[in-house]
């Protein structure tokens, strides 16, 4: 399994180097990871991951706000939302909720980058060290949209040209132009706003803002390759990586989506899940 | 050495989460690493990775008030999060409370005081110093109290709790002399509160989900917006998801608390009484009631009577009630109602619900007797994972200056008289009028506080017209952050701060039935020349004479955390501003608190007697003619000490605001002395009965992410919801060829609004449904797209707002119009007609 989803020296010069070696392992069936390493001591970075329990999500967008308010998030644009879609025929009507955001996407096999990431002109660029929670080296490739060793998809605004070509490239919408800040390379173009995870967070030992505020806890974040953490209990019991056919946005997109979806209410088979974002379109928070 | 509790494991973990993160185990650029993530209490910028400075604080978006805590950076507050060592919040927060900031930072604040230019409403003002606002007040105010007057100052208030009640009310307001103080609980919930003093004497019920098995909800949709929200919201997802415990919610509509619901029982508007009644027969008839809850309760008008007595007398009282008639009323099917009244009875313990949509209506009151006999005959009360008795701090404070007058008051605030009999909160939707008719007299200075009369009570043209004529109200006062619709017609603004920049202590209910003491702190100072209220009156009570005692808000909950026992032990104000929260660690739950016998020698102290027709002992000293006997001898209740009970004297169910005994009482022997059943009993809403074909009946609702009328300022907020098209059922708009999108005419006898259809399938056919919230005509950029006269440019969002929608404002339609027994305002009674336009 390890080998068959290695990156080939190729693949990590084209850029997912070593993001995609971590990232691999977190595509094996959660408790099954570090038994089949064995004993080798391979550089190990978390894979960080989001379950949205839809049997605790109210709609109440809370995340929504915490988002705004954690970045200073522009009107009219938005990191996360919680969509609503009324389904069914009076009186067996249902209201399933959908929480969205960067799905963090691992990215298709063979490449392991995601469509963001490929279509970004100013990507890879400088050498970046991660350093894993073992204390071990992890080398990757930043760029004006990259993938860290973490699986993060972030962005570093002093390369980015705004040409926009990651928003085309998601399907979920999640990006959009902040035109509040301009690109690094191009100060007649927007730079790019999107979920980062709340790296600087999560990177200083606290969950997202999203996670934090959570009134129903809907929102459960960690590191799939820990079988310990949550996010991999909840993938066990609810088969989420297993059959991420199932339990992620947009499976034929084969972005292979790092947020997955405990789903009672066949949310994932509503229109608001089921649609893909085109060109500049980027997902927008509705109330009804 | 303390247990550790679950909670404290939490905390450790939190706590050992931070350490591993910032002791230095870990370096280079990226910590992160299968580490436990600490849940909160901590922030960072995303541009600098400096961590902000926390501070905790409480909430004030809503009467929920709950704990957070507020980050800080370079002086400005940027984040709001729940505290993680609230008992009651959990570290949650909703979105209201997130988007608090957006209170704060609102380019239309009013941050000088300001005095009327032009004519009234006209919207002309001049900037004034607080010097010339509080002499010329001081002025006025002087004068009524020298002329043995003071009751003709009438102080209104929305939103006052906790350490602001006290300081207001009970220091500066008694000590002026004046109780012409208005309220607003009548047009929130009034009829539940005067439902519960008739049953179980002080209001507030508190659902115990941490321990219940079942719950039935009627109307509450405490998923999305409730008095007590984040606690119990949380609560009760994790009862559902992690105890698999069933909630069956009643409501019109297809609510986010209906459609997160095990499942939704739609129902037809002001006919939960009739469900719930229907669902008491079936348990009764089935005997599967509750025998040893029955030794406390009332059901005949013997107090002795025994418990078969009582239970031959309820079977008695509800063989009428039969589901086939409930189904009829109500439209839910009778098979259902029996079948989850059998289910509700069978599963102990269970708990039931319900809010605004048995509340808001004509029956409002006599809803919830239906609803507390449906919890207390099957032994659902004060029990862990039953309908509980609120429980909250008591805290200690200083009461200002001991010699007080004999306060004074004009009666304006019950309502016409003979309109509602139990007024236990007052009838504010009633002032207006009142003043208009001026029978009971007129208050020259009208001053209101967190409250918006225009736009939060019904038939808002009435209430402007009041209120812009100076004949009816002489002068008005207006303390507010923001320019709203009531606001624009004050003569006088003092520009009171945002929640975000006072002190307070507060005490709102807490869910685990454990009390919690926490307090409110400035994350900045006041912005402009924004003054605290509560200091303001310390100010004026100085100016006029007689001094509080205290000189600030501050001082006030200084004093109150060193005298409070308890918070004073663990370290009074300092560990308060540090922590936040206090809550007594070995405390236990307040179950059964009933059941407890009083102590002989209580019964023995001076003045107190035991009176036969109810079989209460209480403290004839309260009342000034204890001879008319408890029931009738007016404060009576003040003098309740027990409830003899057999040959026991128990605390029982002790009243407050109305002379009930100590029973828990179906039967009450005050409603039949106002001519009403004395039986909780199924009242028809007289419009509903008389409606004609094409009549719809109008409800209204609230969405999760705003606040009743207070929060369309926030940018965040209103940017998810700017707009309220009136629901409809599908079945319904076909039959008035109305389609979604189509404008549309809501008429009711008050006056009609004009507005958009939305056809909906969560919604029962025969209604629409239009939320509160929107269509303001002031309040700022973002909430109507109008500039008010005082308002700045000073926020980034001014030039990104993207919305030109401003919602319609049902009230317009919604005539001012008391629930007969509690004066609650019937927001869900009006029958209207719906056209296209």
């Amino acid at each position: 399994m390890g080998d068959k989803f290695s990156a080939t020296r190729r693949q990590m010069l084209k850029g997912a180097g070593a993001a995609g070696l971590a990232a691999a392992a977190s595509l094996v069936p959660a408790g099954h990871a570090a038994a089949k390493r064995g004993g080798r001591s391979k550089a190990k970075a978390p894979r960080w991951a989001m379950v949205f329990d839809l049997r605790r999500c109210v709609g109440c967008r809370a995340c929504t706000v915490a988002c705004k308010a954690e970045y200073d998030v522009p009107l009219g644009v938005w990191n996360t939302v919680v969509n609503e879609e009324m389904v069914g025929r009076y009186p067996d009507t249902k209201k399933p909720f959908l929480p969205i955001r960067c799905n963090h996407c691992e990215g298709n096999k063979e490449d392991m980058i995601p469509p963001c990431v490929k279509d970004c002109p100013e990507y890879p660029k400088e050498r970046q060290k991660y350093i894993t929670p073992d204390g071990k080296k992890i080398r990757y490739r930043d760029g004006a949209t990259y993938k860290r060793p973490d699986g993060l998809i972030l962005n570093i605004n002093k390369y980015c040209t705004g040409c926009g070509k990651c928003i085309k490239a998601c399907p979920y919408g999640a990006r959009a132009f902040n035109k509040r800040i301009k690109s690094g390379k191009d100060s007649t173009k927007n730079g790019i706003t999107k979920c980062t995870s709340c790296a600087h967070r999560i990177d200083k030992g606290v969950v997202p803002a999203c996670v934090n505020i959570c009134p129903g806890r809907a929102r459960v974040f960690g590191d799939l390759n820990d079988p310990n953490s949550e996010v991999s209990k909840l993938a066990k019991e609810f088969n989420l990586v297993k059959e991420r056919d199932k339990t992620t946005l947009l499976p034929g997109e084969d972005t292979v989506p790092m947020n997955f979806y405990i789903d009672p209410d066949n949310a994932l088979k509503t229109k608001i899940a089921t649609r893909k974002y085109t060109e500049n379109e980027s997902f927008s928070c509705k109330v009804s | 050495m303390q247990k550790i509790t679950r909670r404290d494991l939490i905390k450790l973990g939190v706590a050992s989460g931070v350490v591993l993160a910032t002791g230095g185990i870990f370096k280079g650029n990226a910590l992160a690493g299968s580490i436990k993530l600490a849940a909160g209490n901590k922030d960072f910028s995303p541009k600098t990775g400096v961590e902000r400075k926390m501070i905790p604080s409480a909430c004030w978006s809503c009467v929920t008030r709950d704990s957070m805590i507020g980050f800080v950076e370079d002086g400005r507050l940027v984040k709001l999060e729940g505290q993680l060592d609230s008992i009651r919040g959990l570290g949650k927060l909703c979105s209201k409370g997130a988007a608090g900031i957006n209170q704060l930072y609102d380019p239309g604040r009013i941050l000088y005081p300001m005095k009327r230019a032009g004519k009234r409403g006209e919207g002309k003002w001049k900037r004034i110093s607080w010097d010339d606002a509080l002499t010329e007040l001081t002025g006025r105010l002087k004068k009524l109290r020298d002329e043995g007057h003071p009751e003709k100052f009438m102080f209104h208030y929305g939103r006052m709790k906790g350490s602001s009640s006290k300081i207001v009310k009970s220091a500066f307001l008694s000590t002026y002399g004046t109780k012409t103080i208005g309220n607003h609980t009548s047009i929130c919930e009034v009829s539940k509160w005067t439902g519960q003093e008739l049953t179980w004497g002080k209001h507030y019920d508190n659902w115990d989900f941490d321990n219940t098995k079942f719950v039935l909800n009627f109307g509450s949709g405490c998923l999305e917006s409730h008095t007590n929200s984040i606690p119990l919201l949380q609560r009760l997802v994790a009862a559902m998801v992690e105890r698999n415990v069933k909630c069956v919610t009643f409501d019109v509509r297809l609510s986010n608390t209906a459609a997160r619901s095990t499942e939704w029982v739609p129902i037809r508007p002001g006919t939960d009484g009739a469900v719930a009644l229907a669902m008491c027969k079936e348990i009764m008839d089935a005997g599967l009631y509750d025998k040893e809850f029955f030794k406390f309760i009332k059901a005949t008008p013997n107090p002795n009577a025994s418990t078969d007595e009582k239970v031959a007398a309820l079977k008695k009282h509800l063989a009428p009630y039969t589901p086939e008639w409930a189904e009829k009323i109500s439209n839910v099917p009778a098979a259902k109602i029996k079948s989850l009244a059998l289910e509700f009875a069978k599963t102990k313990p269970a708990c039931v619900i319900n809010y605004r949509g048995t509340a808001a209506h004509y029956n409002g009151t006599e809803n919830e007797r239906v609803i507390q006999m449906l919890a207390a005959i099957t032994g659902n009360i004060d029990n862990p994972g039953g309908r509980c008795r609120g429980v909250g701090a008591k805290w200690k404070y200083p009461k200002g200056p001991k010699k007080k007058p004999k306060g004074k008051k004009l009666k304006i605030l019950d309502g016409f008289p003979g309109t509602v009999a139990y007024p236990t909160h007052h009838v504010s939707h009633q002032v207006l009028k009142m003043i208009k008719d001026g029978k009971a007299g007129r208050p020259e200075v009208y001053m209101w506080y967190c409250y918006t009369p225009v736009y939060a009570n019904g038939d808002c043209q009435e209430n402007i017209d009041i209120m812009k004529d100076e004949s009816l109200i002489p002068y008005s006062v207006c303390v507010n952050a923001y320019y709203d619709e009531s606001a624009a017609l004050a003569d006088m603004i003092l520009p009171n701060p945002s929640y975000l920049e006072w002190w307070d202590w507060e005490d709102m209910v807490s869910p685990t039935q454990v009390p919690e003491y926490y307090i409110r702190q400035p994350f900045v100072k006041p912005l402009g020349e924004s003054r605290d209220f509560k200091d303001v009156v310390c100010d004026l009570a100085e100016r006029m004479g007689f001094p509080l005692g205290f000189k600030s808000a501050e001082e006030f909950v200084r004093m109150s955390c060193e005298k409070t026992p308890g918070v004073k032990e663990a370290g009074g104000f300092e560990y308060m501003k540090k922590q936040g929260v206090w809550h007594d660690p070995k405390a236990k739950p307040k179950y059964f608190e009933y059941k407890k016998e009083v102590k002989g020698e209580d019964l023995k102290k001076e003045g107190v007697i035991f009176d036969e027709a109810t079989g209460v002992y209480w403290n004839s000293k309260k009342s000034k003619k204890p001879d008319a006997g408890y029931t009738k001898a007016k404060n009576a209740y003040k003098g309740y000490v027990g409830q003899k009970i057999g040959d026991k004297v128990y605390k029982g169910f002790k009243p407050d605001k109305v002379n009930k005994s100590g029973y828990f009482e179906l039967y009450s022997e005050l409603l039949k002395i106002k001519g009403k059943q004395p039986l909780p009993n199924f009242v028809p809403i007289p419009e509903h009965e008389k409606m004609g074909a094409g009549d719809l009946i109008l409800t209204t609702y609230k969405v999760p992410v705003q606040i009743h009328s207070r929060s369309a300022n926030c940018k965040w907020l209103t940017e998810m919801y700017h707009d309220n098209p009136a629901k409809i059922n599908p079945k319904t708009a076909k039959g008035l060829g109305i389609k979604t999108g189509d404008k549309i005419k809501v008429k009711s006898k008050v006056r009609e609004i004009t507005t958009t259809a939305e056809v909906t399938e969560g919604i029962i056919p025969g209604i629409v449904a239009i939320s509160h919230h929107l269509g303001h005509w002031e309040y700022g950029r973002y909430a109507s797209g109008k500039k008010s006269p005082m308002a700045t440019d000073n926020d980034s969002g001014l030039k990104e707002k993207w919305w030109k929608t401003y919602g319609v404002h049902p009230n317009w339609i919604i005539p001012n119009s008391p629930d007969p027994i509690s004066g609650q305002n019937r927001y869900m009674d009006t029958v209207c007609k719906v056209t296209k336009a």
